[in-house]
Formats: C-alpha cells, sequence, structure tokens
C-alpha cells in the first residue's frame, strides 16, 4: 500500500510539473546570489611583518605567499639583476645546496618557488613545518653561488638568442622602452651586456635592501587557525631584521602628442605582429575601474563577441584572434591592442583597431552587449571566488591599496550600474588612439611604406630587439649590390688567393644542452662537400655531395637526398660561392644599411636558382659578411658571424652564432686547413 | 594526476582531457537517486561558492563504437552543441555565456561528458540545456553536414598537422588487436563521411538516454528543490527502448614485443613505449601508478635524475597511465637530446625500469612516493567542477561515486614489493609496443 502511494506521489509531482512546463523559452534565473567573499585576519610582527590569514579547511593544504611592497629601482647597466636575485634565493643556503632544496620539497610533495619580489611555497598541513623550515631558510640565508648565478646567466642568453627572431618579444621590448621612456624602470631591456655585470654581490645588495618584514605581506592561504598561523609566523619569520627600504619615485611618462609609428624586422616574416598601445593613469582600486574594465572587454576581451575578434577575425578573416587588455597599474597603468596578420593587411589591420577604439569613443554601446559583457564579468567573478586564492589576493589588494574593506563585496554592484554612456566616457578616458605607439614587427621592407599613413609626419622608425633605433642609411647610389659582393671577396682576401683554394678541411665546436658537438666539413673544387657531426668521437650525423649526388646518413639510417633538397645542397655546397654570384640564374638586390651587431651593415637578398632566397650583411666599413639569414625545411635559420680569423691571407669566421627556432648554438671554428690535398675518396656516396 | 613536463601535457591533453584527477581524501558527501526513466542523479551540496556545476555522463565513448563507423562517439560531442528542438542552431552555449557561465564536453574511449558551470540561480538553465539535449537534440543533416566538416579539420589540425599528434592512433592500433581500444575517439574520417543521416539517428536513440546516463548536481544547491527541478525537467524524458551495445572483448596478450618507426613533420625524435595495463580502479592499477611516480614525478625522480640530469640524454622523459576503465595502456617517453642515439636514451629508460625490477626501492624513497600521491589527490580534487567529474567517472565506471572517497587508502595499502611486482610483471619487452617518432628528413 505505502508503495502504490508513493507512486502515486511521484506521478502527481510528475505530472504536475511536467503540466507547468514550457520548454520552449528557457528559464527565467532566481534572483542573483549574494556573493560572500571570505574573510580575513591581519596582525603584525613586531619585525613589521604583517600577515593576512584566510582560513579555508575545505582541505588539508596550507599555502604561504611572501610578498614585497616595493617599488624597484632602476637597473641601468645591470638590468637583469633584480629578477636573477629572485631566482636565485632557492638555489643555494649556508644550510643547503640546491639539490638538497629539490629533494626536500619533493619529499613532502611540495611546491616552494621564488622571485623578484617574494616567495611561494604550499604543501599539506601536516607538512607546513618542514615547507616553512625550507622558506625561512630561503628566505634568511640565501648563498646567491656563483655556478648557479653563472648558469642562469648562460640560460638567460640562450633565451635572448631566441627572441630576438620572436616577433612579440621583439614588439614587447620596443613597445615597452617607447611607452615608458628609456630612463622607467618599467621600460629597461635586459640584454647579454647587462647579464655579464650581474655578479652576486649586486644580487645580494638587492636582497638585503629590499627583502625586509617592514615591506612586506605574508599572506597564508588554507587549514589553519589564525592562532597557529600567528606561531608559526612568529617562529620562521620573527627572527627576520627590519631596515629601512629605500624609496625609488619616477615620473609618469609624458606621453606623447601623435601616434608614434614605429616597426622592427623579422627577417623573412610573412606575418606582422601589430600593436597598438600606450599608457593609462589607473591603480588599483580607482572608482572608473569598473567602467573601464567593461569597456576594454567590449573591445578585445576574451569573449568570442568582442568587436576587435568579430571584426579582424570572423568579418575579415585577418588573424586567428585578436584582443586587448587594459593593466591597472600602482605608477604606470597600460592599454595594448594586438594581433598577428598577414603581412599584406598590416595598415589594414591597423586601421580596423584604431577604427573599433574610435568607434567606442563616438558611439553608445548596445544594451544587449553591455549586459553580455556584464554577465561574464560576474560570472568569471563568481567562479573565481571558488579558489582560496581569490580572496586572498583581495585581502592583499584592500591592504596594500588601502581600499575600503567592502571593496570586494560591492564589486557586482558596480559592474551592475555601468551604463552605456559609462562605457563611452572610460573610452574617450583611458583609450588614446592618436596619442599612441602604433607598432609592426614583420618583414620591415614589405611595411616600412604601408606605415606611414598613421603617422601625420609621414615618420616611421625602425627599431631592434634592444630597443635602439635603426639607422636606415640611404645607400650611395653609384653602389651596386656586386660592388658588395665584390668588396667582400677583397676583404676575405681576394679573387685570386681565393680561387687557388683547391680543397679546405675545417673542424668546428659547439655545444648542445651542454654536450659538445664536434663538426667536421671537408670541401673541394668544384663543389664537393662533406660534414660531419660526432659527440665524444662518435659521430652522429653526416651529409655529404660528391658534385652530382648527395646523401645524408644518420643513427636511423641513410637517405639519397632528391629534388629540393639536393638542389639546395649543390648550391650550398661550393667553398666559395660569392665567387659565382654574377652567374645566370642568381638574383642580387641591395637593401639599404642596417645594423647588425652595432655596425653598419648593406644588406644583399641573394635568390638562387632554386626560388629560395638569402639575406646576407656585409660590413660597410670592413666588407666582412656579418650575418645570413636563410630558410630551410626546419625554419628560418639565423647565422651571425662575430669574429674572423686569417689563414694562409684569407679571413674565415672565426665564432659564430646559430639561431633556429627557440634554440641558440655558440660556434667555434678550431682549425681550418688549406690545400692539404683532400681525397676525392673523401666525397664518395657508397 | 601525475605532474607531467608542460609541453607534453599539452600534447596528452588531446587525450586525457578531464580524466585524469581522483578523489581528495576529506570525505566528498552527496545524495543519489534514480528517475524513473532511469536515469541515475546525483546531488552533491557545496554552499561555499554561488555558483552550480550541472553535467552529464553518457556511458557511450569510442569503444561502443563499429569498427567500420569509427569517431561517432566523438563526433556526437559536437553535433550536441549545433541545438535542439527550442533552441536554435548556435545559441546552446550563447545561452551559457548570457547566464555567466561556462561549458564545455569531452570524449574518451569509455565516456561523453558534458558540463556547464552556471551562477548559481541559473540551475535551471543548466538543467533546461541538458535535458534538452537528452530529449530532443537536433540530429539533422544541416548540423550532421557542418559537423562533418568541422570533425575532418580538426583530425587535420590536431592530429594529423600537429607534431607527434598521430602517437595515439600510432600506439594503439598496435597495442591491441581485437579490443575496440584499438581506434581512438577521432576516428576514421571516412567513417564519418560515409554514415548515414538515419546511423546518426540510431546512435542518438540508443545511447542519449537516461538509462545510459548520470546526471552530477554539484555546488551550491537546495537538495530538496534541485530534486523537484530535476523532475522537472527530465522525468518526461523516455528512457531507451534498445539493447545498448557494450562490447565485451577481452584482448589476448601481446606475446611479443612491436616496434617501429614513424616518420612524422617534427624536429625532436620522441621515444615511446606502451606498456599493455591493468584497468583502472584495480590494485595493480595503483601499484603501477606509484611506479610511474617514482619514475617520472618530480626533479628528483628516477627518470629526470639519470636521463636529463646525470647522463644528459634526454631534453624530458616521463612515464603516465591511459587511464582506461578496461586494460590499457602505460607509456613511458623522453625526447633524446640533440646528437643522442634515440636507442642509447631507449637502453637508459630499460635500465632504470630494471632497476626497479631487481632492487626494492627504499623505505625514504617510498615514504616520498606516498607523500606525493597524497599531496596530489589532496589538492587535485579541490574544485566543484572536478569533484562533478570524478563522481560522475565512479558511478559510470563502476556503479559506485562513493569510490571518490577511498582512492588515496587504495594507493596507500601498495606496498614497496608490490611496486616492484608490477615492475616485473607487466614492463616486460614482450608487452610492450616501441614507437620512434623521427624527422621525416630521416626517411630512406
Amino acid at each position: 500500500m505505502k508503495r502504490i502511494l508513493s507512486i502515486a506521489v511521484l506521478f502527481a509531482l510528475v505530472t504536475a510539473a511536467s503540466a507547468q512546463l514550457d520548454r520552449s523559452t528557457p528559464p527565467v534565473p532566481g534572483p542573483a546570489p549574494e556573493v560572500q567573499i571570505g574573510d580575513y585576519d591581519k596582525f603584525t610582527l613586531p619585525n613589521g611583518l604583517t600577515v593576512i590569514v584566510v582560513e579555508n579547511d575545505k582541505v588539508p593544504v596550507v599555502s604561504y605567499s611572501l610578498t614585497l611592497d616595493v617599488d624597484l629601482p632602476r637597473e641601468g647597466k645591470n638590468a637583469g639583476y633584480i629578477s636573477m636575485a629572485g631566482n636565485l634565493l632557492r638555489a643555494g643556503t649556508t644550510n643547503r645546496t640546491k639539490s638538497e632544496i629539490d629533494e626536500e620539497v619533493d619529499f613532502i610533495g611540495g611546491t616552494l618557488s621564488t622571485h623578484a619580489k617574494g616567495i611561494y611555497g604550499r604543501s599539506l598541513t601536516k607538512h607546513s613545518e618542514e615547507l616553512l623550515t625550507l622558506m625561512s631558510d630561503v628566505l634568511l640565508n640565501p648563498t646567491f653561488p656563483q655556478e648557479e648565478l653563472d648558469k642562469q646567466v648562460k640560460q638567460n642568453k640562450t633565451g635572448i638568442q631566441a627572441n630576438k627572431e620572436e616577433p612579440r618579444a621583439i614588439a614587447g621590448n620596443v613597445a615597452g622602452k617607447l611607452v615608458y621612456g628609456k630612463d622607467d624602470p618599467y621600460g629597461e631591456i635586459t640584454t647579454e651586456e647587462t647579464l655579464d655585470n650581474i655578479t652576486p654581490q649586486l644580487c645580494r645588495s638587492y636582497y638585503q635592501k629590499y627583502f625586509r618584514p617592514n615591506a612586506a605581506y605574508l599572506v597564508v592561504v588554507g587549514d589553519i587557525s589564525k592562532k597557529e598561523a600567528k606561531k608559526q609566523a612568529k617562529k620562521y619569520f620573527g627572527d627576520w631584521e627590519e631596515a629601512p627600504v629605500p624609496q625609488n619615485m619616477f615620473p609618469f611618462p609624458g606621453g606623447y602628442d601623435e601616434p608614434q609609428v614605429v616597426i622592427a624586422n623579422k627577417e623573412g616574416a610573412n606575418q606582422s605582429t601589430i600593436m597598438v598601445t600606450h599608457e593609462v593613469m589607473l591603480p588599483p582600486g580607482h572608482p572608473d575601474m569598473a567602467k573601464a574594465k567593461i569597456m576594454n572587454e567590449i573591445l578585445g576581451g576574451g569573449s568570442f563577441n568582442a568587436r576587435l575578434f568579430q571584426n579582424l577575425r570572423e568579418d575579415k578573416a585577418y588573424t586567428y584572434g585578436a584582443y586587448s587588455s587594459l593593466s591597472p597599474d600602482e605608477r604606470v597603468g597600460r592599454f595594448s591592442a594586438s594581433a598577428q596578420v598577414r603581412t599584406s593587411v598590416t595598415d589594414s589591420a591597423l586601421t580596423e583597431v584604431l577604427k573599433e577604439m574610435e568607434t567606442l569613443q563616438t558611439e553608445l554601446v548596445d544594451e544587449e552587449e553591455l549586459q553580455l559583457v556584464k554577465n561574464v564579468l560576474i560570472g568569471d567573478f563568481g567562479r573565481a571566488l571558488e579558489d582560496p586564492q581569490t580572496v586572498a589576493r583581495f585581502a592583499l589588494n584592500i591592504e596594500r591599496y588601502d581600499l575600503p574593506q567592502d571593496y570586494y563585496e560591492n564589486y557586482l554592484k558596480r559592474v551592475e550600474a555601468v551604463t552605456r554612456e559609462d562605457v563611452k566616457a572610460a573610452a574617450e578616458k583611458y583609450l588614446k588612439p592618436e596619442k599612441s605607439v602604433i607598432l609592426a614587427v614583420g618583414n620591415a621592407s614589405a611595411i616600412e611604406d604601408k606605415m606611414k599613413l598613421f603617422s601625420p609626419s609621414q615618420t616611421v622608425t625602425q627599431y631592434d630587439y634592444y630597443g635602439n633605433i635603426v639607422e636606415k642609411k640611404a645607400v650611395a647610389a653609384n653602389i651596386s649590390p656586386m660592388d658588395v659582393i665584390d668588396d667582400y671577396i677583397r676583404a676575405i682576401g681576394g679573387k685570386e688567393t681565393i680561387r687557388s683554394v683547391n680543397d679546405l678541411k675545417m673542424t668546428m665546436g659547439m655545444q648542445v644542452q651542454g654536450m659538445p658537438l664536434e663538426v667536421n666539413v671537408y670541401q673541394k673544387k668544384p663543389n664537393k662537400f662533406y660534414q660531419a657531426t660526432s659527440m665524444q668521437g662518435n659521430v652522429v650525423s653526416m651529409q655529404v655531395f660528391d658534385g652530382e649526388k648527395g646523401k645524408v646518413k644518420t643513427p636511423m639510417g641513410e637517405q639519397e637526398l632528391q629534388g629540393e633538397m639536393l638542389a639546395q645542397l649543390k648550391e650550398n655546397a661550393k667553398i666559395f660561392p660569392e665567387l659565382d654570384f654574377n652567374a645566370d640564374g642568381i638574383e642580387l638586390k641591395l637593401d639599404g644599411v642596417e645594423q647588425v651587431n652595432g655596425k653598419d651593415a648593406y644588406k644583399i637578398m641573394v635568390t638562387k636558382p632554386s626560388g629560395l632566397t638569402t639575406t646576407m650583411f656585409f660590413g660597410v666599413e670592413d666588407g666582412l659578411k656579418c650575418k645570413e639569414v636563410s630558410q630551410s625545411p626546419q625554419g628560418t635559420v639565423s647565422t651571425t658571424i662575430n669574429d674572423y680569423q686569417t689563414v694562409e691571407g684569407i679571413k674565415f669566421p672565426k665564432a659564430m652564432t646559430q639561431v633556429m627556432g627557440p634554440q641558440s648554438f655558440d660556434i667555434d671554428i678550431k682549425t681550418i686547413e688549406i690545400n692539404a690535398g683532400v681525397e676525392d675518396s673523401q666525397f664518395s656516396i657508397n | 594526476m601525475i605532474k607531467m613536463k608542460k609541453t607534453f601535457l599539452l600534447l596528452f591533453a588531446l587525450l586525457l582531457s578531464g580524466s585524469l584527477a581522483f578523489a581528495q581524501s576529506g570525505q566528498i558527501e552527496f545524495t543519489e537517486f534514480d528517475l524513473d526513466n532511469g536515469l541515475h542523479v546525483i546531488l552533491h551540496q557545496d554552499e561555499s561558492t554561488p555558483i552550480v556545476s550541472v553535467s552529464v555522463m553518457y556511458h557511450v565513448g569510442s569503444k561502443n563504437e563499429q569498427p567500420d563507423r569509427t569517431g561517432f562517439a566523438h563526433f556526437f560531442e559536437h553535433l550536441m552543441f549545433e541545438g535542439t528542438k527550442n533552441i536554435p542552431r548556435g545559441e546552446y552555449s550563447k545561452f551559457v555565456e548570457k547566464s555567466g557561465g561556462t561549458l564545455n564536453a569531452s570524449t574518451s574511449p569509455d565516456r561523453t561528458y558534458y558540463y556547464e558551470i552556471l551562477p548559481s540561480n541559473q540551475l535551471e538553465m543548466g538543467l533546461w540545456l541538458e535535458s534538452e539535449r537528452m530529449l530532443h537534440a537536433k540530429v539533422d543533416s544541416v548540423g550532421i553536414q557542418t559537423q562533418k566538416k568541422v570533425v575532418i579539420e580538426e583530425k587535420k589540425q590536431r592530429y594529423d598537422n600537429s607534431p607527434y599528434g598521430t602517437f595515439q592512433v600510432e600506439l594503439m592500433k598496435r597495442a591491441f588487436k581485437e579490443h575496440p581500444y584499438r581506434w581512438t575517439t577521432i576516428g576514421d574520417p571516412d567513417h564519418i563521411r560515409a554514415a548515414r543521416d538515419e546511423e546518426f539517428q540510431h546512435f542518438y536513440d540508443e545511447f542519449y538516454v537516461p538509462n545510459n546516463a548520470v546526471l552530477v548536481i554539484a555546488g551550491d544547491i537546495e537538495p530538496e528543490n534541485t530534486k523537484k527541478l530535476v523532475e522537472k525537467y527530465f522525468g518526461e524524458i523516455p528512457p531507451g527502448k534498445g539493447k545498448i551495445y557494450r562490447p565485451d572483448i577481452v584482448e589476448p596478450p601481446l606475446n611479443g614485443e612491436v616496434r617501429d618507426t614513424i616518420y612524422d613533420n617534427v624536429q625532436v625524435p620522441l621515444l615511446l613505449q606502451a606498456y599493455r595495463s591493468p584497468a583502472m580502479g584495480t590494485e595493480d592499477f595503483y601499484a603501477l601508478d606509484m611506479l610511474n611516480t617514482l619514475l617520472a614525478y618530480g626533479q628528483s625522480s628516477r627518470l629526470y635524475k639519470s636521463l636529463v640530469d646525470q647522463q644528459q640524454l634526454a631534453m624530458q622523459a616521463g612515464s603516465f597511465p591511459f587511464p582506461f576503465r578496461e586494460p590499457g595502456v602505460n607509456i613511458a617517453y623522453a625526447f633524446p637530446n640533440m646528437g643522442n642515439d634515440i636507442k642509447e636514451v631507449e637502453d637508459a629508460m630499460i635500465a632504470e625500469i630494471e632497476k626497479v625490477k631487481s632492487n626494492l626501492i627504499d623505505e625514504h624513497e617510498f615514504r616520498k612516493l606516498q607523500n606525493q600521491i597524497e599531496s596530489d589527490i589532496v589538492t587535485g580534487n579541490t574544485r566543484i567542477a572536478t569533484r562533478a567529474n570524478n563522481l560522475a567517472r565512479y558511478y559510470t565506471y563502476f556503479g559506485d561515486a562513493g569510490m571518490i572517497n577511498s582512492e588515496l587508502e587504495k594507493y596507500m595499502a601498495v606496498t614497496r614489493e608490490d611496486i616492484q611486482q608490477v615492475a616485473k610483471k607487466y614492463f616486460n619487452a614482450d608487452n610492450r609496443v616501441v614507437l620512434y617518432y623521427l624527422p621525416k628528413s630521416q626517411k630512406q
């Protein structure tokens, strides 16, 4: 009976529910939920360390985030040392080596990382004492070991080598320098030279001046009571000595009166990285924040419906994605809109970006568009609160920027209150299309003229990776590309001398992933070629060309070269290919004077019969080749010749740097023998 | 669950989306009930944030496909965003965005999963969307034609033209001869192309039915009211009529090493060793996972320390399981350093595996493994969306959502001897497929 009754009840319920259900319209949401942001506790240790505790016992995990609230100084000729100091904190203490620290962190299944403005650690609550022991050791007793510094410098230099070929990195450097100015710490650029100036003493001095409890916040988040957090803070950070921390003040960047139109070259690029960017004054907690954020979301936020995305991707198909950002900052905020586009539409794409910025300043947005963005922001905010680190970030911001205690509680109200007029006003105030840095990184010769239209004075300035102006000097009218090649041939020893080279033996050395490789090259007239790469005496790869046929041998087997690859090898097999540049089928074009490693150099585009173009640079003063950029099946290969050596009256490269994708290799030419009587059998295919 | 290096993580994201995280140690409370139409419902209340996750896991993956119609399950994942009787084409995800929510879906060999995360006052929106999908999704020729193109492009972009993108396809077809794991979720584009519209309708009618699904609602909910709303939106959906195809195929042992080379558009060679491995949820699976942790978790792990750090043979090396419901594979991999012979790297990897077989790991290192596993399980399951996914998966695979609360126990029951024993039992030449991924330029 009971069973029948319950089914009957259930049936009634179902039918009642079904009767009410009209599936054709979406359900109406209930009243918006009240967003409760978790509370936090705060106390200060006698040494001035402010500790914020966010209790959250959902999972038995606790994290400790130490953050310095300091204004960094200028680094000048030592650019990069501050972030180096941050990295090296974890690289050794008076009690532990780096590998001991790694081992101990792994043992508790924890995380420990350090940076210029702080330290972050996380572990299960039950391992928190072990974690804090390590964290406190790293904070109080770092040794900044020279050998770890050397490793980091090396890695950073490799990174720079790669970044020089990376359009986004070039754009970042150039835009930073132009927006902030060269005397602003935000505009500084780390170079190979500044890295070489970094010493453990410099790192230590930064650490000693700025890592002080009175300028720091410790945020403890997780399964821990305030009482316990206090006990731990005292035990592990109580001995940290306070001291006055230097104050650094810098003027707000002056900005520009008209658009600064700039380009940077990426050899052989078929895409341009475009950017419209400028400074903004928008400190965290500013009353305009919600309006400005909504305005930026409508322009180029992450939504599929954002205007830049709709216009540049969906409508025009210029790009895979186009976005903008508006970043608040205590000192200097920043607006930036960017995309990667086909070279041919570099100017059209920039025109559209500027147009969208102007439209927001002149026309009211649709109510529907505004509401959609509000809903997205409100949803994002709610979901972010699931992570206790969000609550911790809010607490830290309230303390650091002196915001009202209910600042985040009222965030949603402020978002809801934003009107169409507010959006327009925010666009007028925070977008400056007419005073922007307008930047394109790509094939400079192809985009330079296109970019003129953005400058009232028709001025386009070219910069290099380091943010230095590239003086594009005109080439004297009476110089032809063949003159440059002839000069080069004279500079390396003269036609007669180099023609007398019948064969050549070369040994080169390079480091790959820390392992030494040796490359042996044999060449013989007219175009015989052999190259073997070996490691610790074992040949790992070999390439040979006997004048007609070519072969590649690797540990995986042999391959006889055919078609395009064979043609390429043939073109490159000559000892001095430049001797035959006046031959049929090779096209030369002189494309101005550019700087390579600080020297003026003629830029020559060499197009071979295979259709491949190689760009070569020859010093204006010394006539020597200083750089070559070629295309290979693996992508663009850029070779810079850093030093020459003379062997029997002929100049050969002595040191080169080769960059391919993210990899960079330093190559030393160790031995060169001329006319040593290399046998034909050396080039035997079989 | 096991931390992998970022790049490789990306590479494997194709396969592992949403499947790796395990349960936390703290008890996760939930209630369950069935509707008359067979729909299983799990409610998990957590009021700490005003959001709600609405998700449906259908017990259908690529293993439920016919050998001449592979790729169907994944194709449906796309088709299910086309719209429904009441939701116009292309509007499904807009409803979610307008509500301030987010959504996604994923397909594995064992299941297909859909979810929305919404502000908690939009719970009904989530229920409406998912019930529309279950009741009368648009399975029509316009949608089928559109999604055929999209999926075929997806295969080109994510598999054929992406470095190592075909690794899973190449491994699985060699590791399995009988079991449907021999093909992967993306399937064969020719099968999708050849399929007639009514075949898609049959697939929908067979698998997208309440009695083949679990609905999980997690987050800031009021359980009694939520129950009523579930009835309101899902109660009227009719159960499936026919029998649901569940293959019962046991793959015979590999019985001998399979070794092959793939020439692909890659710069860096890749060594892959796939060992046939036990099913998820078995004791051996947990022991094998501890073995993976030993080999590949953190900079002090065996493979990293030996191959990357000390011998500098490889840029990266690791080991992890495919978390499949039925016996699958466990993969050890390495990217050789430039100039290193891939065979030399393989020998070094085998040497490390042999060490585990011949020497019992010491107490200290064993303790480290337990700490690492515990830390991962505890921290890996904090989000509501992850919990919902895990509840759905444990119910779908094992009929027991409560397994979410016993994972750690199972790992902690593994002994040092167990780890040695599974190394001996599974990590053998006879039980593996070895693939070398080499640059095309090295092809003869």
